[in-house]
């Protein structure tokens, strides 16, 4: 510790650019990682929030809720500790009274029965109580300006639905939602509200603790039951984003880990007729590689420790537009990893600092 | 006593085909209170047979002993250690960590070894070597004399029974040469130890209690006369 924090304070500039190396590239992939973090969560905050373990589909959908449609009567026919009607459809709507193409908004309705579970809680406004009111996904009112007794007009049709509170973290598809009630959606989607048995919806959602949904029970064979994560994996365009950006993202850490590794090795093999001179004296190889691996430890914990603070102060400043997440875990993950990797570099040069003849350094 | 014992010691140095023999067998010794020069043109030898001393490199053949400890036959680690403990190395080029000022010089042997020298013990050896007001400069801030007495300073702090110094003068004027000889003799005297100097100039040598010759790696003891 002696040597390695009297290097530092002695060579101040040299240690400020290497640290200033360390917290641009572990910023770098702190940032990315929350962006494509954000991005794959807003396909999924809204199914994620049910909360749910299972979801029921029909069997022709190939687990797409768009092309999913079973009846009220069918519904009946399934059950399990909890159950809840889901209608889903897309949509685009402006803010009555404005025109043009930048006032279209894309959205997803979710057509629920207010007192089921996937109920969402309410956090500004009040719930829904008809078919034409809506409770809606808080980004609206940071991105479009939206505002709680606002009234919102559907493209393509006379429907009006006045927004009368908001939730939060419901995306489905990069879109937010709109919570109704199912008449509503069936107003939406089929022009016109049917509560008989004939009546259509999209699925059933299920809460079922046993293990592999081994507790639903459907007395219809052309139900399917999902696991939720199974078919989170599914909603279209979910996977094929995650794994593009999951690939990136891994090989940015890699790459990153690695350069830190290999600038940590360069740095300490320069040193070497330095450690040339000290071994000379006597002073052992372990006492030097102790200080080599303290400073390797100082240096990298400041740096990625500073690009973390300044990723989280970032992630405050930034504009509700943009997509961005953080994850606990992720940022846990890539903190260890940077420093582990510098730390490995250390000790990879450390072995060169143990062979080093001090014979070499001081003729 | 003699601290330091040298048997039947040679050095070749082989690179594939040729090979240079550039120490012959060599028996020499040093005894407590001693203070040895070697002189001797380039290439002679003399940087050889110093860094044999120190067990920076083993003898070819023949074995060191540092006190009667077999010190060329141990390994590694315990030649750190005990070189650490026993000899106080002073080069021609300066041997200071660039980034520890002088006082810190001194302290990183205490962080190495934890253990504690007095304060007022430290300030006598820099006051010694006329250093000590210089105590907070880094080796880049202080002149080739100097840096020369720093390092001296530092060799002498854990207290090592051998003192090896190849051109420790080197650098400096003759003035300042004279000095460092001086500082030499006295600490070799008032503490017993054994000191060896390599030097290139003959009038340095007459502090010193014999004079060896080194010459295409023989080494022979010149008679004062
Ligand atoms: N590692 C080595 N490999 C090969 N030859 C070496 C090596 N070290 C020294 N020599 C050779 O051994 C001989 C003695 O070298 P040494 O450094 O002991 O000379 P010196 O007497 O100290 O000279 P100077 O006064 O110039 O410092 C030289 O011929 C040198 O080239
Ligand atoms: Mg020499």
């Amino acid at each position: 510790m002696f040597l390695a924090w009297k290097e530092i304070k002695y060579s101040k500039t040299r240690f400020a650019l290497i640290i200033g190396v360390m917290i641009l590239v572990s910023y770098l992939v702190y940032f990315l990682t929350g962006l494509a973090y954000g991005l794959a969560q807003d396909n999924r905050t809204s199914v994620d929030k049910w909360e749910a373990d299972g979801i029921v589909l029909t069997d022709e959908s190939n687990s797409n809720i768009n092309m999913s449609m079973i009846t009220l009567g069918q519904a009946e026919e399934v059950s399990g500790d909890e159950t809840a009607l889901l209608g889903q459809t897309a949509g685009v709507i402006r803010k009555e009274g404005t025109s043009g193409e930048s006032a279209k908004i894309n959205v997803t309705f979710f057509g629920i029965e207010p007192d089921e579970f996937i109920m969402p809680e309410v956090i500004e406004g009040k719930p829904f109580t008809n078919n034409d009111e809506a409770v809606a996904d808080i980004s609206l009112k940071e991105e479009e300006g939206i505002e709680i007794g606002d009234i919102v007009q559907l493209a393509g049709s006379d429907k009006q639905l006045t927004v009368t509170g908001f939730t939060e973290n419901a995306k489905f598809n990069v879109a937010p939602v709109l919570y109704t009630t199912i008449g509503s959606f069936q107003e939406i989607r089929f022009e016109k509200i049917d509560d008989s048995d004939d009546g259509r919806i999209s699925a059933v959602i299920v809460r079922d603790n046993s293990e592999d949904l081994a507790g639903i029970e459907i007395a219809n064979n052309d139900l399917i039951p999902y696991k939720i994560g199974d078919y989170i994996y599914k909603i279209p365009g979910y996977s094929a984003q995650v794994l593009t950006f999951g690939l990136m993202i891994g090989f940015l850490v890699v790459i990153a880990a690695v350069v830190i590794g290999i600038f940590i090795y360069v740095l300490t093999l320069q040193k070497s007729s330095l450690f040339g001179v000290m071994k000379a004296q006597g002073i052992s190889s372990g006492y030097i590689a102790k200080s080599v691996i303290a400073q390797t430890f100082i240096l990298s914990t400041v740096g990625v420790g500073t690009g973390l603070l300044l990723t989280l102060g970032t992630s405050l400043a930034l504009p509700a537009t943009v997509p961005y997440q953080n994850n606990g875990l992720f940022l846990g993950g890539i903190t260890l990893l940077l420093i582990i990797v510098a730390v490995l570099g250390a000790l990879f040069s450390v072995r060169t600092v143990v062979k080093i003849d001090p014979l070499e350094a001081i003729g | 006593m003699k601290l330091i014992e040298c048997k039947n010691i040679s050095k070749n140095f082989g690179d594939g085909h040729k090979e240079i023999e550039a120490l012959k067998e060599t028996n020499f010794s040093v005894e407590a209170g001693e203070f040895v020069a070697i002189i001797g043109p380039s290439g002679s030898g003399k940087s050889t047979l110093l860094t044999i001393i120190g067990g920076l490199q083993t003898p070819s053949k023949g074995k060191v002993l540092i006190k009667d400890n077999p010190f060329s036959e141990e390994e590694e680690k315990k030649r750190a250690a005990l070189r650490f403990k026993e000899i106080g190395f002073i080069l021609q080029a300066s041997n200071l960590v660039p980034f520890l000022n002088v006082r810190d010089q001194l302290r990183l042997v205490n962080k190495v070894e934890k253990t504690k020298m007095e304060q007022e013990q430290t300030d006598g050896l820099l006051e010694e070597l006329d250093v000590l007001r210089l105590e907070k400069n880094y080796p880049s801030d202080l002149s080739g004399g100097e840096r020369q007495r720093v390092a001296i300073a530092r060799a002498l702090y854990h207290d090592p029974s051998v003192i090896l110094a190849d051109e420790p003068t080197a650098s400096l004027d003759s003035e300042r040469a004279f000095e460092v000889v001086d500082i030499l003799a006295r600490e070799t005297k008032s503490k017993q130890k054994a000191t060896i100097m390599v030097t290139h100039d003959e009038r340095l040598i007459d502090k010193c209690d014999k004079v060896y010759v080194m010459k295409d790696g023989v080494l022979s003891l010149r008679e004062n006369a």
